[in-house]
């Protein structure tokens, strides 16, 4: 179907689990992009317009929620579809983020990378149908 | 690949020893915690069962009129001859009583004409107008006689006087003419004077208890509601007032109800512990800022009857509070260690495809990666073991000769790359005369360490300057400062009590407001603080330096401020 490649943001603060997710992900055959904190996340995901943003929640700067407020502000980016990236202990805040028009979440201590790809996929799946659907 | 290999061992075994540790550290936290409530809680229960036994004691005491003289026309039949025997009692809130005892079979025209001459009377006893719609009326004994048409032919009232104040009348009324002579009516009088003697001494006495409870209850810190059966409020000291903010001289039951519409709905809550007989718990409301806890208890007479209820609002913000914090440095601790753990895993993870195996490049990072990364958590737990130790008491220092210049100076080098990135001269000042002294080396070294990975983080293009001097018994620190050649910004006038080495650190940062000085120092915010900050670290390099100071029977001090820098020192006392 598509002809290119899937290009997903990773805004996460911890700089292994960047890496870690961006090298898996581009081993799956997706273009990845990173940004360290909301600031950044924000800013990229202007300028690099993805296809779907990974989002931690706490992170120095900007936090999740903040950077998704103002990705939902933004009506240049608010329809990319956004998914969080969770600690267990958030969950208040995943709710938040998620009423807020986040499509998914991943708690990260223990992800599988096929579950994350098949996250991924699903929230795609369903990003479309809901933009054709509005069409 | 052997190499490989060896890595993921080394890895596996640092990670299994990080979660053990941190799984040892959590559990004794959780078990010295949970003691400590358990026994909180015994506290709070013996106190709380204390107060609603003075409470229902008190309730008890309100004397009823009504009984005694209940008590008394139950006896007369005896004495008296007599078609009814009623009385007529002002009772609360305006209200009159009106009971008769119908004896011989009397139409209701005869009680009702008894009832009017009575209220009568009263009422020129007591100079005030009765309404009808005031009076509560009810009749007992013999069922009442249409077809009987006796009139009243003999009457008369005595008054229930209770303590100089007219309360009530007493009547006794017959068919019969002529019936009451001097000697009936002297009985009678007689009868009722020691009742009202007995009860107005006894109301003196409870009157004098009253008071003295009123006094305990007013000057409670709980907040204390008394609300009887028709939902009245009967006492509300002054630290529920407060609580509840409510400011009205003699507030009413509405206006505490109304204060709670929106959070609880306390006439429920009253009516189930009173139908229900049992202890009602309302664990956690929240006013404005405060947390409460509210207890409603059922409150009985000797006989077991319903008297009301005792509302109980315990203020437990201060608990909520640490409650948080805790939980909050919890979460923090999990998050920091979780994190990286899990960045970890996934990188070993990509370590064993072959595919990185060929990227020498990528296969560094990967592994350089993997080493800082173990190396920040394997810092924070022992950090962490650090702070648990100095907690529990279980902190000790082996104290030798130690060259404080040498630690200095070693500390100084492994900290110069981190300083140039972040454009900061490091220099030392060490008075020339320092001996070496009896300290613990390592921990004194860590003290160090600490203040320097501080006071980097908060400086930007500027200079940070190691020190350590003597400072003699009573002699000036900020003289002492200016002259070894020193700029301290904010040092303060002080001087010590004993001959004390400082070590100090000082930096031209960016300074830190009087206020926050305290939270340095502190477990809870400092990793709170961390986690939200731009900078690495666990934030716990304070706490446990301040500790370390302390085993070393010394104090820890900041100098600050806002924009010109601050000085972190430790003044140990020289041990002689």
């Amino acid at each position: 179907m598509d002809e290119k490649k899937t290009k997903i943001l990773i805004v996460e603060d911890e700089e292994i689990l960047l890496t870690a997710l961006s090298e898996e992900l581009k081993q799956e055959g997706f273009e990845v992009v990173g940004a360290k904190d909301g600031v950044e996340g924000v800013a990229k995901t202007v300028s690099e317009k993805p296809d779907l943003v990974l989002l931690d929640l706490v992170m120095p700067r900007l936090d999740g929620i903040e950077a998704l407020k103002q990705m939902k502000d933004n009506p240049e980016i608010k329809e990319i579809p956004v998914v969080i990236l969770t600690n267990l202990s958030d969950y208040d805040k995943v709710s938040d983020a998620l009423s807020l028009g986040a499509m998914d979440y991943l708690v990260k201590a223990n992800y599988r990378l096929e579950e994350l790809v098949s996250k991924i996929k699903a929230v795609m799946e369903r990003h479309r149908a809901g933009v054709d659907v509005v069409k | 690949m052997f190499q490989l290999d060896s890595v993921q061992l080394l890895l596996a075994l640092a990670i299994y020893t990080v979660i053990v540790f941190i799984f040892i550290w959590v559990e004794n936290r959780r078990m010295h915690h949970n003691l400590q409530l358990k026994e909180h809680e015994m506290q709070r229960r013996m106190y709380e069962v204390s107060i609603l036994k003075e409470l229902a004691e008190r309730i008890g005491y309100s004397l009823n009129v009504q009984k005694i003289v209940d008590v008394i026309t139950g006896s007369l039949r005896k004495l008296l001859d007599y078609s009814t025997v009623s009385y007529l009692i002002l009772g609360d809130e305006g209200r009159i009583i009106f009971h008769c005892i119908v004896e011989e079979s009397v139409s209701k025209k005869f009680v009702d004409e008894v009832e009017n001459r009575m209220i009568a009377a009263l009422a020129a006893l007591i100079g005030k107008e009765i309404k009808p719609q005031d009076i509560d009326e009810s009749i007992s004994g013999t069922v009442t006689d249409e077809s009987n048409k006796a009139q009243i032919r003999s009457f008369f009232n005595v008054p229930v006087i209770i303590n100089a104040h007219p309360v009530g009348l007493l009547n006794v009324a017959s068919s019969k003419a002529s019936l009451y002579k001097e000697e009936e009516m002297s009985i009678l009088f007689t009868i009722m004077n020691q009742a009202s003697t007995a009860v107005s001494k006894l109301e003196n006495i409870l009157n004098q208890e009253k008071g003295k409870l009123n006094a305990m209850v007013e000057s409670m810190a709980d907040g204390v509601l008394m609300v009887d059966t028709r939902n009245r409020l009967l006492v509300i000291n002054p630290a529920a007032a407060k609580m509840l903010a409510i400011d009205k001289p003699s507030p009413n039951i509405l206006d505490v109800l109304n204060r709670l519409s929106s959070k609880m709905d306390l006439r429920t809550k009253i009516e189930e512990s009173l139908r229900f007989d049992k202890l009602e718990v309302e664990e956690q409301l929240r006013l404005d800022d405060k947390v409460l806890r509210v207890l409603i208890s059922p409150v009985k007479d000797s006989e077991n009857e319903p008297l009301g209820a005792v509302v109980l609002f315990h203020d437990i913000t201060k608990e909520k509070a640490i409650e948080k914090m805790r939980d909050d440095f919890t979460s923090m601790m999990v998050h920091e260690l979780r994190s990286p753990l899990t960045g970890i895993r996934s990188i070993a993870n990509l370590l064993r495809e072959d595919k990185i195996k060929n990227e020498q490049k990528k296969y560094q990072e990967f592994v350089d990666l993997i080493v800082t990364n173990s190396a920040s958590m394997l810092d924070l737990v022992n950090d962490l073991l650090d702070v648990a130790k100095l907690e529990s008491g279980k902190f000790q220092i082996l104290r030798k000769l130690t060259q404080v210049s040498d630690v200095i100076k070693i500390r100084i080098q492994s900290f110069t790359s981190l300083a140039s990135e972040n454009h900061v001269t490091l220099e030392s000042k060490i008075e020339d005369s320092l001996p070496a002294l009896m300290l613990d080396e390592n921990k004194i070294s860590q003290v160090i360490n600490n203040f320097l990975s501080n006071s980097i983080k908060f400086t930007q293009h500027g200079k940070i300057t190691v020190s350590a001097f003597i400072l003699k018994k009573g002699e000036s620190f900020p003289r002492k400062v200016a002259l070894l050649g020193m700029i301290w910004p904010g040092i303060k006038d002080q001087s010590f009590d004993s001959d004390r080495l400082i070590l100090a650190v000082t930096d031209t940062g960016i300074g830190i407001e009087e206020a926050q000085i305290d939270k340095l120092f502190n477990k809870f915010t400092q990793l709170e603080q961390t986690a939200l900050a731009e900078k690495k670290g666990t934030g716990l390099g304070l706490v446990i330096a301040k500790g370390i100071i302390e085993a070393h029977d010394g104090e820890v001090g900041v100098f600050s401020i806002i924009g010109k820098g601050s000085t972190f020192y430790g003044s140990v006392p020289l041990a002689t």
